[in-house]
């Protein structure tokens, strides 16, 4: 069930350049989340001056809170980097579907995170490490800076950057090559900026490889209402909230798609 | 707080706008629909429309623009799957059509009339400003606004409500044109046209380029429109447009509303037409106003 809360954030602080991770007080909303790729919609600013919810991606649910990371794109960013602990923030959720593992036994799962794309697969990856599941981890940035997780390839996580200032030189997909490559049967699980799941949707398309993808997109509602938040798909989401056959409502279908579901 | 529009009594004049609140029937988990004076169901055509490829929306200063392109179910899917639903609805629901032809309007129209259903009425889309045929050719033309009221008028007893556009020289001529043909009342307004560009990449910010702007930002334009319709006809005027607060809602009745549609705030919060009603009844008490007529058309000519 979908609720509107307004909750008291708990803290807010830098994770990186540019980034940064907000815990809010959410008893009602935490209670409904399901797993990791759901998200959850924030009202920013005073007024109506941002109409617009910002939606942000659930990086892991703790006593009653949820956190959010969120990078600082615009306005509305920044309102949210200024809150202080004991500010009321309002939000909606929670939204959209999470990663389906079920179907993924015997594989070996390979999470790939950029930019804030990282929030769903930390989330995601933090459940998998408490259930003993096995999985590899890799992050990607242009730079150091931009980085919070420490590059330890034997725990399984692999960072990379552009510039080679912290773990792999280059993007994520020499490393995932490599590592899709050593193990025996991968499952790739995605989030992060376009061209990074574009060049991914190539390599597994090209591979034959399965897997996941949490899209990012633009939205009004975030609930099914507005239609704002359309992905060209290759099936059928002909369901009750999104009767599309050419497109599918992020908000309500995603944002966790099979790969081979949606065009990038 | 009841209003009257046309044969319809509305138990308070406050309405959620179509396209912003889908078909009505999913809402009800973050408010109680009944309590809204009703609700305008997202545009409906004859056939299925996938709309616009993305991006469909950006946020603009206190707006939004959007270019949603008349996705809907169509006519069929919407008499099998929603019109069931209404019945049990105990408010008034307004079906929304839209069209490219003079026809496509009247199978929609003749479709639904042709199933028994618990609709109040009709509101005609004679305004979207997102697709290449939606309508516009008619929202910004006296005689076909003319003749379109009139061949629908001749097809049903229900309500019926002409959407028109901001996007026009004389907004009070059309409105004029469709009382003469006998529509029970106008809403206006329809989005504001509107374009959005991203200086770094020098590409629109949504696909169609031109698209429809909506929000607080539109507000004074209309109010401004409803005023001047007001003053033009005798049939009911709806006013829509950037409604957010109780005191939007007195604003709108001052210009010469009896009613109201909430639209973009339904997005940011899908029970902004409780919280507004309650503003509104709030504003009503403490301004000892009793009856709607005490406002509407009540703006003061003395400045």
């Amino acid at each position: 069930m979908r609720r509107i809360e307004s909750g008291k954030v708990l803290s807010n602080h830098k994770l990186a350049k540019g980034m940064y991770r907000m815990d809010i007080s959410l008893p009602d909303i935490s209670s409904e989340v399901q797993g990791p790729g759901q998200f959850i919609s924030l009202t920013v600013g005073e007024g109506w001056q941002m109409p617009l919810r910002r939606p942000m991606s659930i990086a892991s649910v703790e006593n009653e809170s949820i956190s959010i990371i969120y990078k600082i794109f615009g306005e509305g960013t920044v309102w949210l980097k200024d809150r202080s602990s004991g500010e009321v923030i309002e939000a909606i959720g929670p939204l959209g579907n999470k990663f389906s593992l079920d179907k993924i036994n015997g594989k070996e799962i390979i999470l790939v995170g950029g930019g804030v794309g990282v929030a769903p697969i930390l989330y995601l990856h933090d459940q998998l490490s408490e259930d003993n599941r096995d999985h590899l981890l890799i992050v990607g940035s242009v730079t150091a800076a931009e980085q919070f997780l420490e590059h330890s390839p034997k725990a399984g996580i692999h960072l990379t950057t552009d510039d080679g200032s912290v773990g792999e030189k280059g993007t994520v997909m020499t490393m995932l090559e490599i590592l899709a490559d050593k193990v025996e049967n991968p499952y790739i699980i995605a989030c992060g900026p376009k061209p990074m799941l574009a060049a991914i949707y190539k390599f597994t398309t090209e591979k034959g490889l399965e897997g996941q993808f949490a899209v990012e997109s633009y939205m009004a509602c975030g609930t099914g209402l507005c239609q704002g938040c359309v992905i060209e798909t290759t099936k059928n989401f002909n369901k009750e909230h999104s009767y599309h056959q050419k497109y599918s409502l992020v908000c309500s279908d995603g944002p966790v798609y099979d790969i081979n579901a949606i065009r990038i | 707080m009841n209003t009257t529009i046309g044969s319809i009594e509305l138990k308070n004049p406050i309405l959620v706008a179509s396209g912003t609140f889908g078909y009505g029937e999913k809402s009800d988990e973050f408010s109680d629909v009944n309590q809204l004076g009703g609700i305008i169901t997202k545009s409906i055509t004859l056939h299925p429309r996938e709309g616009n490829p993305p991006p469909r929306i950006v946020e603009t200063a206190s707006g939004m623009l959007n270019s949603i392109g008349l996705a809907n179910i169509g006519v069929d899917r919407y008499i099998s799957d929603m019109l069931p639903k209404y019945d049990d609805l105990n408010t008034s629901v307004i079906m929304n059509i839209a069209g490219s032809s003079l026809t496509e309007y009247i199978n929609v129209l003749e479709a639904v009339e042709a199933v028994p259903n618990s609709l109040a009425g009709y509101e005609i889309n004679i305004s979207c400003p997102n697709v290449g045929e939606g309508g516009m050719e008619f929202g910004v033309d006296c005689d076909l606004t003319s003749q379109l009221t009139s061949e629908l008028r001749q097809r049903t007893d229900k309500l019926l409500v002409i959407k028109l556009s901001p996007n026009v020289t004389n907004i009070a001529a059309i409105a004029q044109s469709a009382e003469g043909a006998g529509a029970d009342a106008v809403s206006a307004i329809n989005t504001v046209v509107g374009m959005s560009i991203n200086p770094a990449t020098r590409k629109s910010n949504v696909y169609t380029k031109l698209c429809g702007l909506s929000g607080p930002a539109v507000k004074p334009v209309g109010v401004a429109a409803v005023y001047k319709i007001s003053q033009s006809v005798s049939i009911p005027v709806i006013g829509i447009g950037g409604i957010t607060k109780g005191v939007d809602v007195v604003e709108y009745l001052l210009a010469g509303a009896s009613a109201v549609q909430v639209g973009t705030a339904n997005f940011r919060d899908p029970a902004a037409g409780l919280k507004i009603l309650t503003e509104f009844h709030d504003f009503c008490d403490k301004n000892n106003i009793s009856d709607l007529t005490e406002l509407i058309g009540g703006l003061r000519d003395d400045t």
